[in-house]
């Protein structure tokens, strides 16, 4: 029976996935943020080009 | 650290947490019955209710979250930099605790709104999916975090292996 060193160089398995993960998360904000999709992000308020629906009913926009 | 103020460090770094998870979730049930109830009062609650939780629950506690694992980490062997979960769990409660700031003038501007539409009022103004949407997300962050904190995974960045090298070099020269 050998008795495995664990391996402690390199970058583990799951802090790629994590990385892979959040890349995906941040894309996909970015996406719906340039898009507009999803009318949702704390910039909609201080750009011109939200048309909330509440904002429009207050004339605010 | 002594043993003792280690433990406290402790104990307030997971009440703080575990606080903001509890809050997150609490938001969230708010924000779906925000889109999906009938009730103009329950709507108009809803998000003036979600205001005060952010201001007074998920702000402190996220900040507090944030403090107290920084102390752990720094008072700890530990430390910042040296593992990748440690790493991961501070940029999740950075971004979280980000975000959430950012949030919040959407959540005062649905509150505003709230307030100002009457009993039986239109609410379209205030069926607001992205509430929804961050809770959820938020959630979803919180537990991966909670995650990392008991599974503790393996791994040590470069600076982690440098720093460990040095120890050794340290202790037997």
């Amino acid at each position: 029976m050998t008795h495995e060193t664990p391996k402690t160089d390199g970058t583990p398995r799951w802090v790629k996935v994590f990385v892979i993960a959040a890349l995906v998360l941040v894309g996909l904000v970015v996406i719906l943020l340039v898009t507009g999709t999803g009318n949702h992000g704390p910039g909609r308020h201080t750009s011109g080009g939200g048309g909330h629906p509440a904002l429009l009913k207050y004339g605010l926009q | 650290m002594t043993p003792r103020l280690r433990q406290l460090a402790l104990t307030a770094h997971v009440t703080s947490s575990v606080g903001w998870l509890g809050a997150v979730a609490s938001s969230l049930v708010l924000a779906v019955a925000g889109i999906t109830s009938q009730d103009p009062q329950t709507v108009r609650a809803v998000y003036l209710t979600m205001e005060l939780i952010g201001w007074y629950v998920l702000i402190p506690f996220s900040l507090a979250s944030f403090l107290t694992g920084l102390v752990q980490s720094l008072g700890t062997t530990w430390g910042l930099f040296q593992h990748y979960w440690v790493l991961a769990k501070l940029l999740i409660n950075l971004f979280a605790a980000v975000v959430l700031l950012l949030y919040m003038q959407t959540l005062g501007f649905l509150a505003s709104v709230a307030a100002e539409t009457t009993p039986s009022g239109d609410l379209r103004g205030l069926r607001d999916p992205s509430p929804v949407l961050h809770g959820g997300a938020a959630l979803l962050l919180l537990l991966v975090a909670t995650a990392l904190a008991v599974y503790k995974p393996r791994g040590i960045t470069r600076y982690g292996r440098r720093k460990q090298h040095e120890r050794r070099t340290v202790l037997a020269p």
